[in-house]
């Protein structure tokens, strides 16, 4: 039921690794931020906005957050040391579609709901469409624009709206064994024909090793190859028309390689995170682990007798010397439309993700930064991960972050859409049949999907 | 429907008024010559049921890297019971203990209340004649084929609106009416209390409530506890209806808590300092063996029940 | 009336409530996009018609035909074998097969998900000890068994109780006047104790009948160690479920519970005909 559950689900790291340094570097580049966008193309009066959510902090209230984030609470604490009239619950309502499903049925039934939930990219056009969660422009939000990154901003500035905070974000990069490359005298491929050459290799010198695998239930990583391939196979235009085209270049640059590499048994067609998969992540049986950023926390974690074999590298182009990358996963906090307290809310939306404090104890616990100010400090970028031997991963991560293409929407359904994924493209994965094919059945489920649901939807 | 529409009379032979009453009609103890090939095959099919329990048993005494990579029916490198059980009791300020005692009111509060209902029920339909007694019985039997799945939409907006969800109300109202608890006690109710005993005790001028709390409710004891150990069962393995009904994990059963848990193990959430496979594992043993405790020690109750309960129709 | 009253109020908020609930959803339309609207039957049309509903339909009932008879056939030798009155050790035998009973089904799934694991599990790491080369028991060919297997796993020691307990209540005397004519074990078994056992098998098999077309926890479980094999239509109960909640379509969700509630009634109710007419040829 959760063909999402990967999409992105940050990993708590162990140390509070760099946080003093960056939290001076933070508060010079916030305060800039801040100061710049204050001469204001907010669509409401920021200096109304700000004084209202100064009056919200003030007021005794006391918030619910539904997030899944494991230590979020450390970040909440301080939140609350610093806003003492403002209490947080922080509550585990399940993770991305078992907490959407929760969420739609407690707005539906109009109690029960959050003030603040967690919601990832994919899933947030629809919650903004139904306007189950609150246009946030009226709180100030147009004024934090510049804080973020433009891939991370451009997944929550909706239907003409800002609809959440981004989070966390997950700029693809491709996390391989060294010791395996070495051995076979090859070295990380930059482009996806070298990938697919190596993948032969591999596979050769080891009839039970491979490459990679590729998760049969995960739409969220198939979505990212197409998204990194230039591929934009939904788009949204005005609130009720929508365009599913699994069949554009993209998608057909993915599918062709992928129903090669899978037909010829290159690559291992195996569900992720399951017992079995680490088991063959810890071995060695897959060589590399294309990604989101938020991966390194994961690896460590439950792979540690592999320490300091990995390394971090952009993913591979289609063509030779190009830079382009995607987003795998990511989340916004949203301010619910139930909500009684929607100010005090959106503040504390807005100081969880953007102020210096907020999100450098998110980094610390492990979430990708979606904050430039971040991104660009040189303590952030210095750090260097003793998982990967030493290698500052940061830069890599921060280079493909600034490299993901524009453009890409997810459907006002991406929920619906991802979940019936496994039906069609999943088998094809786990059959070794044509992708092209299976992305046409999916398309054509989301297709009929979306007329139902009362959408006119048109196909390329 | 189905089952309900046998006329209970119908039944061929019928040995004994009371069912429960009497001393067992055979001896337990191989009467003959014991076969030993019969005795091989049902130690397969004992070896069946469990090996997997034996698996969870051993799992729970390993580490996650052990659990990866040793053998599932014996001991891995070091023993690491006493610490899994430790961390399940622990974690997140010993939630699973939370859990553990939300089921724990669950299970007495719905099973109970259940077990109750369904006694009170089937007695009443069995000793008592009234209009509408029929198609209230068929209701009831034809409502068993009806999904759960499927009912827990609807029942979460119908509860919303009375506002109660997120509440253990939520997961308690609909644990209560148990129409196979009701179908169990009414065959049972036919069988153990005499009508005879009911017209003296009426001649005698107790009234119908004073005569079912001092008379009858004895009598039916054996049922009462067959039908509580299976809604116990029923209550303490729910898990679609609270999943959805329950957004607060501090009120949540042991079955979604755990779930909850399994799906942080899949996903890349599982944090440094946990260890969440073996906490699943360990927190799954720790779930079945108040069930099974319980079934050892009310084995001879329910058994008679039963027994009254599956021939009788 | 007295009685039976506090059972009917809790009847009325428990499931007669949803149910009518549910029935009168399953008349509307509501779309992420147009509101909401009356449109009469044209959900149960749209299920007639609805392949992906057919799928799961046909799929549980080639479950119920082969899971049921496997399961309940076992449930029967064992709880004869317990009244054989020839097995040492009953007394263990019976809990000891009884115990998956009190497993939570989604307990069980999980732990038989891990057992089935196709590189690393348990029943791969016995094949591999025994040299055998086993099957991917999480592939499509052997899934639906697998599955079956779980089930069977479950319940099989419950319906051998419900059985045992209906053999221990047939009288003693009619085993004595067999006894008495010579008749062996297993001639007894097939000429008294099978026909004294038809209500009690009747009581097994519609539970059995309900509980296949209800299958849910275990595919859903399993489904996340085999996505490519367990679509979201893999049983009608999950259709419903990924309708209602990843498609917010309650309104189809609802009409597919009503379809659902009535095949499985009908079904059962065909069972029990058939038996009572087998009953009367006899």
């Amino acid at each position: 039921m959760d063909t999402s559950r990967r999409s992105l689900r940050p990993s708590t790291r162990t140390a509070t690794r760099t946080v003093l340094a960056l939290s001076a570097a933070l508060t010079l580049s916030l305060t800039a931020a801040c100061s710049s966008s204050s001469s204001g193309n907010g669509a409401a009066n920021p200096a109304a906005a700000k004084s209202s959510a100064a009056d919200a902090l003030t007021t005794p209230t006391t918030l619910t957050f539904w997030t899944w984030v494991p230590s979020i609470q450390t970040t909440v604490d301080a939140f609350e040391k610093k806003y003492p009239n403002i209490k947080v619950n922080v509550v585990n309502a399940g993770q991305s579609a078992a907490e959407y499903t929760k969420l739609q049925t407690a707005i539906k039934a109009g109690s029960g709901a959050p003030d603040v939930a967690q919601i990832e990219y994919f899933a947030l056009p629809q919650f903004a469409l139904s306007k189950q969660v609150v246009d946030l422009t009226a709180y100030g939000a147009a004024s934090l624009k510049s804080s973020y990154t433009p891939s991370a901003w451009n997944q929550v500035a909706l239907q003409g709206g800002i609809y959440g905070y981004p989070q966390d974000t997950g700029p693809l990069t491709m996390f391989y064994r060294t010791d395996i490359f070495k051995s076979l005298g090859l070295t990380a491929p930059t482009t996806w024909d070298e990938f697919a050459a190596d993948a032969a290799k591999i596979h050769a010198a080891d009839p039970t090793h491979y490459i990679t695998s590729i998760d049969p239930g995960d739409a969220g990583g198939v979505d990212s190859l197409i998204w990194q391939a230039g591929g934009k196979p939904y788009q949204t235009t005005g609130s009720t028309s929508v365009t599913v085209n699994l069949k554009d270049s993209g998608s057909a640059k993915f599918a062709t390689l992928w129903t090669s590499l899978l037909s010829k048994k290159l690559v291992d067609p195996t569900p992720g995170w399951t017992t079995d998969w680490w088991k063959s992540m810890g071995s060695g049986k897959y060589a590399m682990w294309i990604a989101g950023a938020w991966a390194p926390g994961s690896l460590e974690t439950t792979i540690a007798a592999t320490k300091g074999k990995w390394a971090a590298a952009p993913v591979p182009q289609w063509t030779a010397g190009a830079n382009a990358s995607a987003e795998n996963g990511g989340s916004s906090d949203a301010v619910v439309s139930t909500s009684t307290h929607k100010a005090a809310a959106a503040a504390f939306a807005a100081w969880l993700n953007s102020s210096t404090e907020g999100a450098t104890s998110l980094n610390s616990i492990g979430l990708f930064p979606a904050t430039t100010g971040l991104l660009d400090s040189s303590a952030f970028l210095d750090q260097t991960f003793p998982f990967f031997n030493g290698q500052k991963a940061n830069q890599v991560f921060a280079a493909s972050s600034k490299a993901v293409t524009a453009g890409w929407q997810y459907l006002p359904y991406q929920v619906y859409a991802n979940s019936v994924f496994k039906d069609s493209v999943g088998q094809a994965i786990t059959n070794g049949s044509d992708l092209s094919t299976a992305l046409g059945s999916w398309q054509t489920a989301i297709s009929q999907y979306g007329t139902q649901q009362g959408f006119t939807v048109a196909n390329g | 429907m189905s089952t309900a529409t046998t006329a209970p009379d119908r039944s061929p032979e019928r040995p004994r008024a009371t069912p429960s009453r009497r001393s067992r009609p055979r001896p337990d103890r191989p009467r003959s010559r014991a076969s030993t090939s019969l005795t091989v095959a049902m130690g397969l099919m004992l070896a069946y049921t469990l090996v997997p329990l034996l698996w969870l048993l051993m799992s729970s005494t390993k580490n996650s890297q052990s659990l990866f990579d040793s053998f599932g029916l014996w001991f891995g490198h070091g023993f690491s019971f006493f610490h899994n059980v430790h961390e399940v009791l622990t974690y997140d300020n010993g939630i699973y203990v939370r859990w553990l005692g939300n089921t724990v009111l669950y299970a007495v509060v719905g099973a109970g209340g259940a077990a109750a209902l369904a006694a009170l029920g089937g007695y009443g339909l069995a000793k008592y004649e009234f209009r509408g007694k029929r198609a209230v019985f068929g209701a009831v039997i034809g409502a068993i084929t009806v999904p759960a799945t499927a009912l827990a939409v609807p029942t979460y907006l119908l509860y919303s609106k009375i506002g109660i969800v997120n509440t253990p109300w939520a997961v308690i109202i609909p644990a209560l009416a148990s129409p196979f608890g009701l179908y169990l006690m009414r065959v049972y109710a036919l069988e153990a209390v005499p009508d005879s005993l009911l017209e003296a005790a009426r001649i005698d001028g107790a009234s119908e409530l004073r005569t079912f709390f001092t008379i009858s409710l004895r009598l039916l004891a054996p049922g009462f506890v067959t039908v509580l150990l299976f809604t116990l069962v029923a209550t303490w393995n729910n898990y679609f209806l609270p999943l959805i009904v329950l957004n607060n994990p501090k009120w949540f059963p042991l079955t979604v808590g755990l779930s909850q848990w399994n799906t942080q193990t899949t996903g890349p959430q599982t944090g440094a300092t946990l260890d969440l496979y073996p906490m699943v594992i360990t927190g799954s043993l720790l779930a079945i063996v108040p069930l099974v405790v319980a079934f050892l020690l009310l084995q001879r109750y329910w058994q008679s029940g039963l027994a009254a309960g599956s021939v009788k129709q | 009336m007295l009685f039976v009253s506090p059972f009917l109020l809790a009847f009325a908020f428990a499931i007669a409530a949803p149910l009518a609930y549910a029935a009168y959803l399953s008349l509307f339309r509501q779309g992420l996009v147009g509101g909401n609207m009356f449109v009469g039957l044209d959900n149960y049309r749209r299920a007639l018609s609805d392949t992906l509903l057919h799928a799961g339909l046909i799929r549980v009932a080639l479950f119920l035909a082969v899971q049921v008879p496997i399961m309940l056939g076992l449930a029967l030798l064992a709880a004869l074998a317990l009244d054989s009155g020839r097995l040492r050790w009953a007394a263990l035998f019976r809990i000891g097969i009884f115990i998956p009973y009190a497993v939570p089904g989604v307990v069980a799934a999980l732990m038989w998900g891990y057992l089935y694991g196709p590189r690393f599990g348990l029943v791969h790491q016995i094949g591999t000890h025994l040299g055998l080369p086993l099957p991917d028991l999480l592939s499509h060919s052997w899934m639906l068994a697998s599955l079956g297997n779980i089930t069977t796993w479950e319940y099989t020691g419950y319906n051998m109780l419900i059985l045992y307990a209906a053999l221990r209540s047939v009288p003693y005397e009619l085993y004595e006047a067999a006894e008495v004519d010579g008749a062996g074990e297993i001639r007894k078994a097939v000429s008294l104790k099978i026909p004294a056992l038809r209500q009690a098998l009747l009581l097994c098999t519609i539970f059995s009948i309900i509980g296949s077309f209800q299958l849910f926890n275990e595919p859903n479980v399993i489904q996340a160690l085999a996505p490519g094999v367990i679509s979201t239509n893999y049983t009608p109960n999950m259709y419903a479920f990924n309708l209602a909640f990843n498609g917010q379509e309650f309104n189809y969700s609802a009409a597919i519970a009503v379809v659902l509630g009535g095949i499985t009634a009908v079904v059962a109710y065909a069972v029990q005909l058939w038996t009572n007419r087998q009953e009367r040829a006899l």
